[in-house]
Parts: structure tokens; sequence; C-alpha cells
């Protein structure tokens, strides 16, 4: 580096040139870095390397840990428990994500020109997404309470009976979707909103003299401008998705029996509830994590490829 | 079609078939959103009775603030209350410090390992803590922060997103005013905290909206460290007492509004800065 330095400033002194790979313009990068990366280092870095680590033992009290290999894998492929949480989430979060974008998309383009009421709406729209993710399910679960519930007092009323909205399986799996979807909706549209005011209006005013009608302008037009926009809320799906817990534990508390359990919720019982398994529970936080990797990168290779094609 | 009859005749405008699937749909939606909300709103004013009620009245019976002063005073909510205050404040101030001096660093300066490190924290914008949550904790627990406000304001702090957004918004400060900067004189931290922060003022409103957001709904994190009742927040109180039927429903109902209301207040006032914050970064 000192003689680079010096190469690079001939008519400096000697003297200052020894000087100047010690200058404050030299270190301060580091030190503006550094209390940022410690805490990152130490509470993101170095977990996920050791998760990886961790599921390689096997631990009942996170004490003592005795070394098993990839036995926890092997376990994790035959546990009905977690086999389950696995089809879950992946049921629920490519449900959530195909939803997520058609919706955003659909909202973007009705909320794209202006009208009366517009700002009002994007508000609304929007207004879920601020609120406790804890707190929605709590009140969603109450809404949706089989007898005293809002909704089927309304339905019964018409006469349309009382569903089991929390307490049929799948119809649970059905309500945790939809509240995904009634809590982050609007923030996907306002970025969909970001991406279709990015589209030139020329290009709607050219081909609007060439006839194309309005189906044909979103086909041929606004939904391929529209890639790269999608790929972020694609991506940013993909991953709220896989790590969706909060409003999950409230709503349905992963039941019944286990048929709206997500695999954060079976990694956090598996750490922190009787009976405890560290290194079962770091296995299963690998293999989100590999779904979460695979699913993004996944998706930006299809993105780029249809951008090159 | 009938898209060309879109035209202004004299007063009346006929409304197009394509303005009228639009009100509906956003009214729909708008009722579907508003409904469950202004519900809980209302009936956080309500006596158990009167939540049990069948068929329930839209209306409490009477409009006092018996539930939220109930659950302040028959329960330790004030507690949950501050707790949340003090991580989220406190917590919010450490991301703004860190994420603007590192987000300077990367935008500014040109040094070895500069490039890896901004890849590093874009790529754990992948890695959320839902995902890595038994080594964090691990981390926490060597480190004594379990059980304490420390341990939830820490932890969380570095956030790849608030580095983003500031660095991206740094790179568009001209170099020409931090070189004029320290012809003049001043140092490097002189230089940043004169020169370069007050011209931050759009993204560190961003960051610190976001910030809020996150500290004062976060609750998975929160839930691990806290493990005695006077370490609760907010949200971590509704979610346990609510899951075991210990708190009155009509109390928590209340505490629910409560935890709604500064962050509703803070969109309404703020709004602006977060449609910004999201435009730019597509990132939450």
């Amino acid at each position: 580096m000192l003689p680079a330095d010096t190469l690079a400033a001939p008519t400096a002194a000697p003297t200052r040139s020894r000087r100047r790979w010690l200058s404050p313009i030299k270190i301060a990068p580091y030190l503006f870095v550094l209390p940022n990366m410690i805490v990152f280092g130490l509470f993101t870095i170095w977990p996920a390397i050791n998760m990886f680590n961790i599921s390689l033992y096997d631990s009942t009290n996170g004490r003592t840990f005795r070394w098993v290999g990839f036995q926890n894998y092997a376990e994790l492929t035959s546990n009905q428990a977690f086999l389950r949480a696995f089809t879950s989430t992946l049921v629920f979060t490519v449900a959530f994500v195909v939803l997520t974008t058609i919706l955003a998309t659909g909202y973007a383009i009705l909320l794209n020109q202006s009208f009366r009421g517009r700002g009002f709406f994007r508000a609304v729209l929007f207004l879920p997404s601020l609120l406790s993710a804890v707190v929605v399910g709590l009140l969603w679960g109450w809404i949706l309470n089989r007898t005293n519930g809002l909704l089927n007092v309304g339905l019964d009323a018409v006469g349309l009976g009382q569903p089991g909205w929390l307490i049929d399986g799948r119809l649970a799996m059905v309500v945790i979707i939809f509240v995904g979807l009634w809590i982050h909706v609007g923030f996907y549209t306002l970025i969909m909103l970001s991406g279709l005011q990015g589209i030139d209006p020329s290009v709607y005013e050219a081909a609007a003299i060439d006839g194309a009608s309005p189906t044909q302008q979103f086909l041929s037009m606004t939904w391929p401008l529209l890639r790269p926009t999608t790929l972020v809320v694609v991506i940013l799906a993909t991953i709220s998705g896989f790590q969706s817990f909060d409003f999950i534990w409230t709503l349905t508390g992963g039941g019944p029996v286990g048929a709206t359990t997500l695999m954060v919720q079976y990694i956090y019982e598996r750490a922190f509830e009787s009976p405890i398994r560290y290194g079962l529970a770091s296995a299963g936080g690998v293999i989100l994590f590999i779904c979460v990797f695979g699913f993004t990168l996944l998706n930006y290779l299809n993105g780029r490829r249809q951008d090159a094609a | 079609m009938s898209t060309s009859t879109w035209t202004s005749t004299g007063h009346w405008r006929t409304p197009t078939l394509g303005l009228v699937i639009r009100y509906t749909v956003l009214v729909a939606t708008t009722l579907v959103i508003l409904i469950p909300l202004v519900w809980t709103l209302l009936s956080s004013f309500k006596t158990e009775v009167e939540l049990a009620a069948r068929p329930p009245r839209p209306l409490p019976a009477q409009w006092n603030l018996d539930n939220y002063t109930g659950a302040l005073e028959s329960f330790a909510f004030g507690t949950y209350l501050m707790n949340s205050t003090i991580v989220t404040v406190a917590a919010t101030i450490l991301t703004l410090v860190i994420n603007t001096m590192c987000a300077y660093g990367l935008a500014k300066y040109n040094f070895r390992g500069r490039n890896l490190l901004f890849l590093l924290v874009l790529a754990t914008i992948m890695v959320p803590l839902q995902v890595i949550l038994i080594s964090v904790y691990q981390v926490a627990a060597q480190l004594g922060l379990v059980n304490s406000l420390l341990g939830m304001i820490i932890p969380p702090a570095a956030t790849p997103t608030g580095v983003f957004l500031l660095r991206q918004y740094m790179l568009s400060i001209p170099d020409e005013l931090i070189e004029a900067s320290r012809i003049d004189g001043a140092g490097e931290f002189r230089t940043f905290l004169q020169v370069v922060v007050p011209l931050c003022g759009a993204p560190i409103a961003v960051v610190t909206i976001f910030s809020i957001m996150w500290r004062w709904n976060d609750f998975l994190w929160p839930l691990i460290i806290a493990q005695d009742q006077s370490k609760y927040t907010l949200p971590v109180a509704l979610a346990q007492f609510n899951s075991q039927l210990v708190v009155p429903f009509n109390y928590i109902l209340a505490m629910s509004v409560v935890s709604m209301l500064p962050v509703i207040a803070m969109f309404l006032f703020l709004q602006r800065y977060i449609v910004l914050g999201i435009a730019n970064s597509g990132l939450k």
C-alpha cells in the first residue's frame, strides 16, 4: 500500500506520504462503519453461521451439547409435525406471494390515475401494514369466533350459518392467508404504484393513437415495463411469507391441531417450549433459510432471464 | 368500447364502466379494512356484558374510559406501555446513530472491503431474525442481555434497510461539499456531523418512522427476551394475556387501541415520508 501511495502522489514530500496512510481519511471509514458492524456481526452474521453449527448438535437445555452430525436433519425428514409445518409454510407462502402480486398490481392500477378520493383510498389500503401484527391477529380471532364473532353473528342473521373459520383446518389456512393479505397488500401496492409512476405516459399516448385497447396496453406495455418492480414485490413477499409468525400466533395459535403451524412457529416451540430440542430447531432454521434463499434466487434468475429475452 | 363514452356532456358526466368498477372495488376494500378497526374502537368502550350481548349493539351504552383506566390500574399495562416506549425510543436513536455513520462510511469513502461489507448488509435482508432466532438468542444469553430491555434494544438495531436507504441517498451528495469542508479544516467526524447529516433530513425521517414502527410492533424477539412479566412490552403482554384468558377482553380491546394509536397518528402526520421511503427503497 505504501509504495503505491507514494507513486500516486509523487509531488508529496516523503515525510508527508509516510504519515498519509495512517491519516484520518484512511482510518475514518473503518471507524464510521464499526459500531453498526459490531452489532451486525454479533447479532446477524455470527448467529447465521453458528446456527448451522448448532444444528449438528443435540441439546435439550441449551447448555450441554452433544455432537450428532446430520442426525437432526435425518430426524426432521421423518418428523410428522415438522413435515406438516414445512408443507403448510409452502402452501401459505405460495398463495400469499401470488395473491399479493396480483392484488398489489390491481390496486396500483386502480390508484394510478388521479380521481376523487384517491389519497384516502391509498391511505386506507396502507393502514393495516402499520399496525402491530399481534394485535391484528388477536382482533381477527375475535371477529371470526365461531359463535360470538361479528362475522358469524352477521352471517347467522342472514341465514348463512356459522362457519367454523378457526375450527376447520382448511378454512383456518384460508383465514391466515386472508389476514396476511389484509395486513401486507397495501405496502406492496405502494411499491407497485411507484413502479407505475415511473412509466413514461407518452408510451400510452402513442399506443392510444395506434388504437391499442386497454387490455392490449396492459399486456404489451404495463406488464413488461412493471417487471422489475414486480420482481421486487415477489422477492420481498417471499421473504415476508416465509417468516410469518406474529399474527398467526394470536389468530389461530397454529391450530386447529397444527393446521396453521408454520416453520417459524415450529422452530420457536422446539427452541423455547418443552420438550426443548435446540439442535433440531436449528436444523429447521437452516432448512427455512435454504427455502428463503432458494426461492429468492429462483425469482431473481427468472426475472433476469425474462429481462434478457 | 365503452371507454369512448367518457366525455363531458354539459354538467353531467356519464360514469364509465371502468369508473364504476374502480369505486366499487375500492369502497368494498375500504369496508373490509375499516370495519374491524372501527368495531374494535367502538367495542373498547363497552363493558364485558355489552360485549357478550346478542345481537351486538354497534355503540357502547356509555362513553367512558373505564376499560382504559381499568387495564392500567388492575393490571400492569402502565409498565408494559412504558417498556414499549423505552425500547422504541432507545432502539430508534441507536439505529439512527449507527446506521447513519455506517451509511456514510460506505457511501463516501473508498476503502478495502467496502463493496464486500455493503453486499453483506444487503444479503442479510434475506436472513430475518425469525430464521436465525436460536443462535441470536444464544449470543444474547452469553452477553447477559436476556430478560432486560437492553436485550430488546441492541440486537435489532443494525437494520440493513436503514443502511441501504441512507447510503443510496448519501451517494447523491456532491463530493465537493465534503472536500470543501475538509479544506476548511474540519475533521472527518465534524464534516459528517455538520455537513452531511443536515443534508439527510428526508432519509433520516424515513428511517426514524420505519424504526419506530418496527420496534413498537416487534413481537417475537421481545417475547423471547422478556422472561418476567415486568419486562413485557405491550404486544407481548397482549398476546400472552389474551391466550391465557387472564385479562378481561374489554381491557384487551382497550389496550389494543392504545397499541394502534401512536402508529396511526404518526402515519397521519408523516404520510409523505412513509410513501417516499417505500417508493425509494421498495424495502420494509
